[in-house]
Protein backbone atom coordinates (compact mmCIF):
# COMPACT_ATOMS: atom_id res chain seq x y z
CA UNK A 1 0.00 0.00 0.00
CA UNK A 2 2.70 2.67 0.84
CA UNK A 3 4.79 1.78 -2.02
CA UNK A 4 2.11 2.20 -4.04
CA UNK A 5 0.93 5.27 -2.26
CA UNK A 6 4.59 6.99 -3.09
CA UNK A 7 4.73 6.12 -6.21
CA UNK A 8 1.47 7.84 -7.14
CA UNK A 9 2.97 10.58 -5.25
CA UNK A 10 6.60 10.59 -7.03
CA UNK A 11 4.78 10.81 -10.09
CA UNK A 12 1.80 13.81 -8.96
CA UNK A 13 5.55 16.15 -8.55
CA UNK A 14 6.80 18.10 -11.10
CA UNK A 15 11.01 17.27 -11.80
CA UNK A 16 12.10 20.76 -11.40
CA UNK A 17 12.64 20.68 -7.95
CA UNK A 18 16.16 22.46 -7.97
CA UNK A 19 17.59 19.92 -5.80
CA UNK A 20 16.11 21.00 -2.73
CA UNK A 21 15.14 18.44 0.19
CA UNK A 22 12.18 17.12 -0.79
CA UNK A 23 9.64 18.24 2.01
CA UNK A 24 5.79 17.79 2.00
CA UNK A 25 5.26 21.63 1.57
CA UNK A 26 7.17 22.15 -1.52
CA UNK A 27 5.39 18.93 -3.02
CA UNK A 28 2.23 20.47 -1.77
CA UNK A 29 3.14 23.37 -4.29
CA UNK A 30 4.22 21.58 -7.05
CA UNK A 31 0.70 19.35 -6.62
CA UNK A 32 -1.15 22.85 -6.81
CA UNK A 33 0.49 23.70 -9.84
CA UNK A 34 -0.83 20.56 -11.41
CA UNK A 35 -4.23 20.90 -10.12
CA UNK A 36 -4.25 24.49 -11.36
CA UNK A 37 -3.89 23.30 -15.00
CA UNK A 38 -5.81 20.35 -14.46
CA UNK A 39 -8.96 22.81 -13.59
CA UNK A 40 -8.41 24.74 -16.33
CA UNK A 41 -8.89 21.98 -18.63
CA UNK A 42 -11.67 20.96 -17.50
CA UNK A 43 -12.86 24.02 -18.12
CA UNK A 44 -12.23 23.62 -21.75
CA UNK A 45 -14.42 19.93 -21.38
CA UNK A 46 -11.49 17.77 -20.55
CA UNK A 47 -13.22 15.22 -18.46
CA UNK A 48 -9.76 12.66 -18.37
CA UNK A 49 -8.35 16.20 -16.50
CA UNK A 50 -11.55 16.64 -14.62
CA UNK A 51 -11.34 12.86 -13.07
CA UNK A 52 -7.96 13.64 -11.88
CA UNK A 53 -9.39 16.66 -10.36
CA UNK A 54 -11.87 13.90 -8.59
CA UNK A 55 -9.22 11.46 -7.33
CA UNK A 56 -6.94 14.87 -5.77
CA UNK A 57 -9.42 16.48 -4.17
CA UNK A 58 -12.85 13.98 -3.94
CA UNK A 59 -11.77 12.85 0.11
CA UNK A 60 -11.48 16.22 1.41
CA UNK A 61 -14.95 17.69 -0.66
CA UNK A 62 -16.25 14.69 0.68
CA UNK A 63 -14.75 15.01 4.35
CA UNK A 64 -15.78 18.55 4.22
CA UNK A 65 -19.24 18.00 3.76
CA UNK A 66 -19.88 15.09 6.21
CA UNK A 67 -18.08 17.11 9.43
CA UNK A 68 -20.48 20.14 8.33
CA UNK A 69 -23.61 18.20 7.52
CA UNK A 70 -22.57 15.07 9.41
CA UNK A 71 -25.41 12.62 7.99
CA UNK A 72 -22.97 10.52 5.34
CA UNK A 73 -26.06 10.00 3.00
CA UNK A 74 -26.61 13.94 2.89
CA UNK A 75 -22.64 14.42 2.74
CA UNK A 76 -22.33 12.35 -0.51
CA UNK A 77 -25.70 14.26 -1.65
CA UNK A 78 -23.53 17.69 -1.16
CA UNK A 79 -19.95 16.04 -2.13
CA UNK A 80 -21.80 15.37 -5.26
CA UNK A 81 -23.64 18.49 -6.14
CA UNK A 82 -19.97 20.14 -5.36
CA UNK A 83 -17.77 18.17 -7.29
CA UNK A 84 -20.55 18.59 -10.42
CA UNK A 85 -20.68 22.31 -9.59
CA UNK A 86 -16.88 22.21 -10.44
CA UNK A 87 -17.22 20.33 -13.90
CA UNK A 88 -19.99 22.89 -14.56
CA UNK A 89 -18.57 26.24 -13.32
CA UNK A 90 -14.63 24.94 -14.22
CA UNK A 91 -14.05 27.72 -16.92
CA UNK A 92 -14.83 30.88 -14.47
CA UNK A 93 -11.68 29.84 -12.45
CA UNK A 94 -8.54 32.11 -12.65
CA UNK A 95 -5.64 30.54 -11.13
CA UNK A 96 -4.20 34.33 -10.52
CA UNK A 97 -6.67 34.32 -8.02
CA UNK A 98 -6.06 31.56 -5.79
CA UNK A 99 -5.49 27.82 -5.54
CA UNK A 100 -7.75 25.14 -7.85
CA UNK A 101 -8.04 23.43 -4.28
CA UNK A 102 -9.03 26.93 -2.62
CA UNK A 103 -11.41 26.92 -5.36
CA UNK A 104 -13.14 23.92 -5.07
CA UNK A 105 -13.56 23.71 -1.50
CA UNK A 106 -15.33 27.16 -1.07
CA UNK A 107 -17.75 25.58 -3.63
CA UNK A 108 -17.99 22.79 -1.19
CA UNK A 109 -18.26 24.43 1.97
CA UNK A 110 -20.99 27.22 0.76
CA UNK A 111 -22.82 24.08 -0.26
CA UNK A 112 -22.74 22.25 2.79
CA UNK A 113 -23.36 25.08 4.56
CA UNK A 114 -26.53 26.22 2.46
CA UNK A 115 -27.62 22.33 3.31
CA UNK A 116 -27.06 22.44 6.64
CA UNK A 117 -29.21 26.02 6.76
CA UNK A 118 -32.13 24.33 4.65
CA UNK A 119 -34.94 23.50 6.94
CA UNK A 120 -35.85 20.70 4.67
CA UNK A 121 -32.67 18.75 5.58
CA UNK A 122 -32.79 18.82 9.08
CA UNK A 123 -36.61 17.30 8.87
CA UNK A 124 -34.54 14.41 6.59
CA UNK A 125 -31.96 14.36 8.66
CA UNK A 126 -34.79 13.76 11.77
CA UNK A 127 -36.51 11.19 9.61
CA UNK A 128 -33.45 9.33 8.80
CA UNK A 129 -32.51 8.12 12.09
CA UNK A 130 -32.06 4.45 10.96
CA UNK A 131 -28.38 2.89 10.99
CA UNK A 132 -25.99 4.79 8.97
CA UNK A 133 -23.99 3.41 6.16
CA UNK A 134 -20.12 2.76 6.69
CA UNK A 135 -17.58 2.49 4.04
CA UNK A 136 -16.15 -0.81 3.67
CA UNK A 137 -12.00 -1.06 3.83
CA UNK A 138 -12.33 -3.10 0.90
CA UNK A 139 -14.12 -0.16 -0.98
CA UNK A 140 -12.05 2.43 0.38
CA UNK A 141 -8.77 0.92 -1.36
CA UNK A 142 -10.06 0.65 -4.98
CA UNK A 143 -8.59 3.20 -5.88
CA UNK A 144 -4.80 4.38 -5.23
CA UNK A 145 -5.66 8.10 -5.45
CA UNK A 146 -7.44 7.19 -2.65
CA UNK A 147 -4.34 6.02 -0.55
CA UNK A 148 -2.40 9.07 -1.22
CA UNK A 149 -5.10 11.46 -0.34
CA UNK A 150 -5.05 9.26 2.91
CA UNK A 151 -1.25 9.87 3.35
CA UNK A 152 -1.67 13.62 2.82
CA UNK A 153 -4.55 13.76 4.89
CA UNK A 154 -2.49 13.04 7.97
CA UNK A 155 0.07 15.83 7.29
CA UNK A 156 -2.64 17.96 6.26
CA UNK A 157 -4.49 17.63 9.44
CA UNK A 158 -1.35 17.78 11.80
CA UNK A 159 -0.64 21.14 10.19
CA UNK A 160 -4.18 22.19 10.69
CA UNK A 161 -3.81 21.46 14.02
CA UNK A 162 -1.24 23.52 14.83
CA UNK A 163 -2.57 26.84 13.19
CA UNK A 164 -5.87 26.35 15.45
CA UNK A 165 -3.35 25.87 17.96
CA UNK A 166 -1.94 29.54 17.50
CA UNK A 167 -5.72 30.91 17.75
CA UNK A 168 -7.36 31.84 21.27
CA UNK A 169 -10.06 30.17 22.61
CA UNK A 170 -12.61 32.31 21.11
CA UNK A 171 -11.39 32.90 17.88
CA UNK A 172 -11.05 28.87 17.65
CA UNK A 173 -14.92 28.52 18.86
CA UNK A 174 -15.95 31.67 16.49
CA UNK A 175 -14.48 29.53 13.54
CA UNK A 176 -16.06 26.25 15.17
CA UNK A 177 -19.36 27.63 15.19
CA UNK A 178 -19.01 29.68 12.00
CA UNK A 179 -17.33 27.13 9.28
CA UNK A 180 -17.69 23.69 10.76
CA UNK A 181 -21.33 24.67 11.95
CA UNK A 182 -22.83 26.85 9.32
CA UNK A 183 -23.65 29.70 11.62
CA UNK A 184 -23.85 33.33 10.23
CA UNK A 185 -21.89 36.27 11.65
CA UNK A 186 -25.58 36.86 13.30
CA UNK A 187 -25.85 34.02 14.78
CA UNK A 188 -22.47 34.12 16.06
CA UNK A 189 -22.64 37.40 17.58
CA UNK A 190 -26.31 36.08 19.31
CA UNK A 191 -25.35 33.02 20.68
CA UNK A 192 -22.31 34.25 22.41
CA UNK A 193 -24.42 37.20 23.67
CA UNK A 194 -21.52 39.60 22.08
CA UNK A 195 -21.75 42.74 19.84
CA UNK A 196 -21.97 42.11 15.72
CA UNK A 197 -19.06 44.43 15.22
CA UNK A 198 -16.80 42.03 17.74
CA UNK A 199 -18.22 38.85 15.68
CA UNK A 200 -17.50 40.29 12.21
CA UNK A 201 -13.88 40.98 13.86
CA UNK A 202 -13.54 37.87 15.59
CA UNK A 203 -13.84 35.59 12.45
CA UNK A 204 -11.57 38.17 10.55
CA UNK A 205 -9.23 37.62 12.98
CA UNK A 206 -8.99 34.39 13.55
CA UNK A 207 -9.02 33.52 9.79
CA UNK A 208 -6.00 36.24 9.62
CA UNK A 209 -4.09 34.62 11.93
CA UNK A 210 -4.24 31.54 10.49
CA UNK A 211 -3.57 32.90 6.84
CA UNK A 212 -0.37 34.10 8.40
CA UNK A 213 1.01 31.35 10.45
CA UNK A 214 0.15 28.98 7.50
CA UNK A 215 1.70 31.03 4.79
CA UNK A 216 5.09 31.50 7.23
CA UNK A 217 4.96 27.38 7.84
CA UNK A 218 5.23 27.42 3.50
CA UNK B 1 -22.16 51.28 4.90
CA UNK B 2 -18.99 50.80 3.25
CA UNK B 3 -17.10 50.05 6.48
CA UNK B 4 -19.79 47.76 7.31
CA UNK B 5 -19.54 45.64 4.13
CA UNK B 6 -15.41 45.88 4.61
CA UNK B 7 -15.20 44.29 8.23
CA UNK B 8 -17.72 41.00 6.58
CA UNK B 9 -14.86 39.66 4.87
CA UNK B 10 -13.69 37.13 7.25
CA UNK B 11 -17.50 36.12 7.77
CA UNK B 12 -17.83 35.93 4.17
CA UNK B 13 -14.45 34.18 4.08
CA UNK B 14 -16.02 31.52 5.94
CA UNK B 15 -19.64 31.75 4.48
CA UNK B 16 -20.55 32.96 7.94
CA UNK B 17 -23.33 35.13 6.20
CA UNK B 18 -26.77 35.80 4.80
CA UNK B 19 -27.34 35.67 0.92
CA UNK B 20 -28.19 39.58 1.31
CA UNK B 21 -24.48 39.82 2.85
CA UNK B 22 -23.55 38.02 0.31
CA UNK B 23 -24.60 39.90 -2.43
CA UNK B 24 -23.85 42.80 -0.21
CA UNK B 25 -19.89 42.02 -0.03
CA UNK B 26 -19.98 41.01 -3.65
CA UNK B 27 -21.07 43.91 -4.75
CA UNK B 28 -18.06 45.55 -2.26
CA UNK B 29 -15.16 43.08 -3.35
CA UNK B 30 -15.88 44.61 -7.19
CA UNK B 31 -15.04 48.07 -6.32
CA UNK B 32 -12.34 47.24 -3.50
CA UNK B 33 -8.91 46.05 -4.17
CA UNK B 34 -7.82 45.52 -1.21
CA UNK B 35 -10.58 43.63 -0.24
CA UNK B 36 -10.24 41.46 -3.19
CA UNK B 37 -6.55 40.94 -2.34
CA UNK B 38 -6.78 39.59 1.14
CA UNK B 39 -9.39 37.33 0.47
CA UNK B 40 -7.35 35.31 -1.72
CA UNK B 41 -5.15 34.87 1.74
CA UNK B 42 -8.55 34.44 3.82
CA UNK B 43 -9.23 31.80 0.98
CA UNK B 44 -6.17 29.77 1.39
CA UNK B 45 -6.91 29.81 4.75
CA UNK B 46 -10.38 28.31 4.74
CA UNK B 47 -9.49 25.38 2.53
CA UNK B 48 -6.63 24.79 4.86
CA UNK B 49 -9.15 24.30 7.52
CA UNK B 50 -11.28 21.90 5.65
CA UNK B 51 -8.54 19.62 3.71
CA UNK B 52 -8.04 18.30 7.23
CA UNK B 53 -11.43 16.61 7.37
CA UNK B 54 -9.87 14.39 4.35
CA UNK B 55 -11.86 11.04 4.31
CA UNK B 56 -11.75 8.29 1.37
CA UNK B 57 -15.32 8.90 -0.05
CA UNK B 58 -17.47 6.02 -1.29
CA UNK B 59 -16.60 4.38 -4.17
CA UNK B 60 -20.18 4.78 -5.69
CA UNK B 61 -19.49 8.88 -5.40
CA UNK B 62 -17.24 9.16 -8.50
CA UNK B 63 -19.22 6.74 -10.70
CA UNK B 64 -22.24 9.35 -9.88
CA UNK B 65 -20.68 12.27 -10.36
CA UNK B 66 -18.63 11.49 -13.42
CA UNK B 67 -22.17 9.86 -14.61
CA UNK B 68 -23.61 12.72 -13.87
CA UNK B 69 -21.02 15.45 -15.73
CA UNK B 70 -21.76 13.50 -19.03
CA UNK B 71 -24.97 14.66 -18.78
CA UNK B 72 -24.44 18.36 -17.39
CA UNK B 73 -23.34 21.36 -19.61
CA UNK B 74 -20.59 23.91 -18.59
CA UNK B 75 -20.76 27.03 -18.14
CA UNK B 76 -18.60 29.32 -20.87
CA UNK B 77 -16.42 31.31 -19.02
CA UNK B 78 -16.67 34.85 -17.52
CA UNK B 79 -15.03 38.14 -19.35
CA UNK B 80 -14.11 41.37 -18.30
CA UNK B 81 -17.52 42.55 -19.25
CA UNK B 82 -18.88 39.98 -16.37
CA UNK B 83 -20.04 41.28 -13.08
CA UNK B 84 -16.62 41.78 -11.20
CA UNK B 85 -17.82 39.81 -8.26
CA UNK B 86 -18.45 36.58 -9.83
CA UNK B 87 -14.46 36.56 -11.26
CA UNK B 88 -12.84 38.26 -8.41
CA UNK B 89 -15.48 36.05 -5.42
CA UNK B 90 -12.83 32.60 -6.58
CA UNK B 91 -15.84 31.24 -6.91
CA UNK B 92 -19.02 30.89 -8.79
CA UNK B 93 -22.13 32.17 -7.53
CA UNK B 94 -24.18 28.75 -7.20
CA UNK B 95 -27.44 29.21 -8.53
CA UNK B 96 -29.70 28.61 -5.26
CA UNK B 97 -27.57 31.90 -4.15
CA UNK B 98 -28.35 34.16 -6.88
CA UNK B 99 -31.79 33.20 -6.45
CA UNK B 100 -31.80 33.87 -2.46
CA UNK B 101 -29.66 37.12 -3.14
CA UNK B 102 -32.77 38.36 -4.76
CA UNK B 103 -35.34 37.38 -2.84
CA UNK B 104 -36.80 40.50 -0.91
CA UNK B 105 -36.93 39.76 2.74
CA UNK B 106 -39.94 39.88 5.16
CA UNK B 107 -40.18 39.52 8.91
CA UNK B 108 -43.36 37.06 9.56
CA UNK B 109 -45.61 39.53 11.33
CA UNK B 110 -47.06 37.31 13.58
CA UNK B 111 -44.84 34.81 14.65
CA UNK B 112 -41.88 35.35 16.45
CA UNK B 113 -40.33 32.25 14.98
CA UNK B 114 -37.66 30.97 17.71
CA UNK B 115 -36.56 28.13 16.63
CA UNK B 116 -35.90 26.28 13.09
CA UNK B 117 -37.08 23.00 12.40
CA UNK B 118 -33.91 20.92 12.71
CA UNK B 119 -32.40 17.98 15.04
CA UNK B 120 -29.74 19.60 17.14
CA UNK B 121 -27.32 17.49 15.10
CA UNK B 122 -28.04 19.26 12.34
CA UNK B 123 -28.41 22.65 13.40
CA UNK B 124 -25.75 22.55 16.51
CA UNK B 125 -28.63 25.78 17.96
CA UNK B 126 -29.56 27.98 15.42
CA UNK B 127 -31.55 29.75 17.95
CA UNK B 128 -33.12 32.94 18.04
CA UNK B 129 -36.42 34.90 16.07
CA UNK B 130 -33.95 36.82 13.88
CA UNK B 131 -32.26 33.52 12.80
CA UNK B 132 -35.18 32.28 10.46
CA UNK B 133 -35.48 35.85 8.64
CA UNK B 134 -35.62 34.17 5.17
CA UNK B 135 -39.02 34.48 4.20
CA UNK B 136 -39.42 30.81 2.55
CA UNK B 137 -38.04 29.10 6.05
CA UNK B 138 -41.26 31.19 7.65
CA UNK B 139 -43.41 30.19 5.32
CA UNK B 140 -42.12 26.68 5.17
CA UNK B 141 -42.11 25.91 8.88
CA UNK B 142 -45.99 28.05 9.01
CA UNK B 143 -47.18 25.74 6.79
CA UNK B 144 -46.17 22.70 7.91
CA UNK B 145 -47.19 23.84 11.40
CA UNK B 146 -50.65 24.21 9.30
CA UNK B 147 -50.79 21.30 8.11
CA UNK B 148 -49.85 19.58 11.37
CA UNK B 149 -52.37 21.25 13.55
CA UNK B 150 -54.78 20.24 11.09
CA UNK B 151 -54.20 16.68 10.47
CA UNK B 152 -57.36 14.94 11.25
CA UNK B 153 -55.63 12.82 14.26
CA UNK B 154 -53.94 15.80 15.37
CA UNK B 155 -54.24 16.11 19.70
CA UNK B 156 -52.95 19.10 21.45
CA UNK B 157 -51.63 18.56 25.20
CA UNK B 158 -50.13 21.17 27.82
CA UNK B 159 -46.21 21.48 27.63
CA UNK B 160 -46.58 22.78 30.99
CA UNK B 161 -44.11 26.01 30.28
CA UNK B 162 -46.74 29.34 30.54
CA UNK B 163 -49.51 28.56 27.96
CA UNK B 164 -47.32 26.73 25.33
CA UNK B 165 -48.97 23.29 23.97
CA UNK B 166 -47.73 20.67 21.95
CA UNK B 167 -49.78 19.13 18.75
CA UNK B 168 -48.78 15.72 18.14
CA UNK B 169 -50.11 14.45 14.51
CA UNK B 170 -48.47 10.16 13.84
CA UNK B 171 -50.47 11.29 10.36
CA UNK B 172 -48.38 13.72 9.71
CA UNK B 173 -45.18 12.41 11.82
CA UNK B 174 -44.55 15.82 13.41
CA UNK B 175 -44.87 17.18 16.87
CA UNK B 176 -45.32 20.63 16.92
CA UNK B 177 -44.41 22.85 20.29
CA UNK B 178 -45.67 26.47 20.53
CA UNK B 179 -46.54 29.22 22.78
CA UNK B 180 -46.62 32.78 23.75
CA UNK B 181 -45.59 33.35 27.48
CA UNK B 182 -42.72 30.94 27.90
CA UNK B 183 -40.75 31.62 30.68
CA UNK B 184 -37.21 32.34 29.44
CA UNK B 185 -34.47 29.31 29.91
CA UNK B 186 -31.32 30.64 32.22
CA UNK B 187 -28.85 32.48 30.70
CA UNK B 188 -26.52 30.88 27.87
CA UNK B 189 -29.33 28.23 27.69
CA UNK B 190 -31.97 27.07 25.35
CA UNK B 191 -34.65 24.60 25.52
CA UNK B 192 -34.21 21.53 23.67
CA UNK B 193 -37.25 19.18 22.67
CA UNK B 194 -36.72 15.67 23.01
CA UNK B 195 -38.17 12.51 21.76
CA UNK B 196 -39.04 9.85 24.64
CA UNK B 197 -38.83 6.22 22.56
CA UNK B 198 -40.32 3.32 24.44
CA UNK B 199 -36.77 2.00 25.10
CA UNK B 200 -35.75 5.26 27.01
CA UNK B 201 -34.03 6.46 24.67
CA UNK B 202 -34.29 9.82 23.73
CA UNK B 203 -33.94 11.28 19.93
CA UNK B 204 -32.35 14.77 20.16
CA UNK B 205 -35.22 17.58 18.99
CA UNK B 206 -34.47 21.40 17.97
CA UNK B 207 -33.42 23.74 20.46
CA UNK B 208 -35.30 26.83 20.76
CA UNK B 209 -35.96 29.91 22.35
CA UNK B 210 -38.89 32.04 23.54
CA UNK B 211 -38.56 35.49 22.35
CA UNK B 212 -39.06 38.99 24.95
CA UNK B 213 -42.63 37.84 24.41
CA UNK B 214 -42.24 34.15 25.33
CA UNK B 215 -43.57 33.39 21.86
CA UNK B 216 -42.00 30.47 20.47
CA UNK B 217 -43.11 28.04 17.77
CA UNK B 218 -40.80 24.62 16.74
CA UNK B 219 -41.49 21.27 15.01
CA UNK B 220 -39.76 18.28 14.82
CA UNK B 221 -40.66 15.74 12.11
CA UNK B 222 -39.84 12.39 12.91
CA UNK B 223 -41.85 8.85 12.51
CA UNK B 224 -43.93 8.54 15.96
CA UNK B 225 -43.85 4.91 16.11
CA UNK B 226 -42.39 3.99 19.46
CA UNK B 227 -42.10 7.24 20.85
CA UNK B 228 -43.77 7.51 24.21
CA UNK B 229 -42.97 11.08 25.51
CA UNK B 230 -42.06 14.90 24.39
CA UNK B 231 -39.81 16.01 27.41
CA UNK B 232 -38.08 19.69 27.17
CA UNK B 233 -34.64 20.29 28.86
CA UNK B 234 -32.51 23.10 29.43
CA UNK B 235 -28.91 22.69 27.57
CA UNK B 236 -26.07 24.74 26.38
CA UNK B 237 -26.59 26.76 23.02
CA UNK B 238 -26.58 24.78 20.29
CA UNK B 239 -28.16 21.49 22.22
CA UNK B 240 -26.95 18.40 23.28
CA UNK B 241 -26.89 15.02 21.75
CA UNK B 242 -28.13 13.63 25.29
CA UNK B 243 -29.87 15.51 27.63
CA UNK B 244 -27.86 17.16 30.30
CA UNK B 245 -29.73 18.30 32.56
CA UNK B 246 -33.51 16.91 34.12
CA UNK B 247 -36.67 17.75 32.41
CA UNK B 248 -38.39 21.04 32.70
CA UNK B 249 -41.63 19.62 31.27
CA UNK B 250 -42.54 16.14 30.24
CA UNK B 251 -45.69 15.21 28.27
CA UNK B 252 -46.71 11.42 28.01
CA UNK B 253 -48.37 10.62 24.48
Amino acid sequence: MSANGSERRLRAVPADRDGAHPDRHRDARGDADVLADLLVRTGRGDQAAFERVYDALAGTVHGLALRIVRDPQLAEDVAQEALVEVWRAAARYRPEHGSARAWVLTITHRRAVDRVRSEQSHADRLMNHGPRHAVAAAEQLEHPEEVVEAMDAQWRAARVRKGLETLTPLQREALELTYYKGYTNKQLAESLGIPLGTAKARIRDAMIRLRDTWEAAR
Amino acid sequence: MNDNVHALIGAYAVDAVTPDERADFEAHLSACEDCSAELVGLREAAATLGEAEAVTPPASLRASVLDEIGRTAQLPPLTEDDAPAARDAGGPVPLAQERHARRERHLWPRLAVAAAVASVLAVGGLVGSTLMADREDQLALEKDVMMVTSAPDAKSMDLGLGTAHLVVSEKMSSVVAMGDDCPHPKDGMAYQLWLVMDDGSKEAGPTFMPDSDGTFMTMVHMDMDGVTAIAVTEEPMGGSAEPTSTEVAVVGL
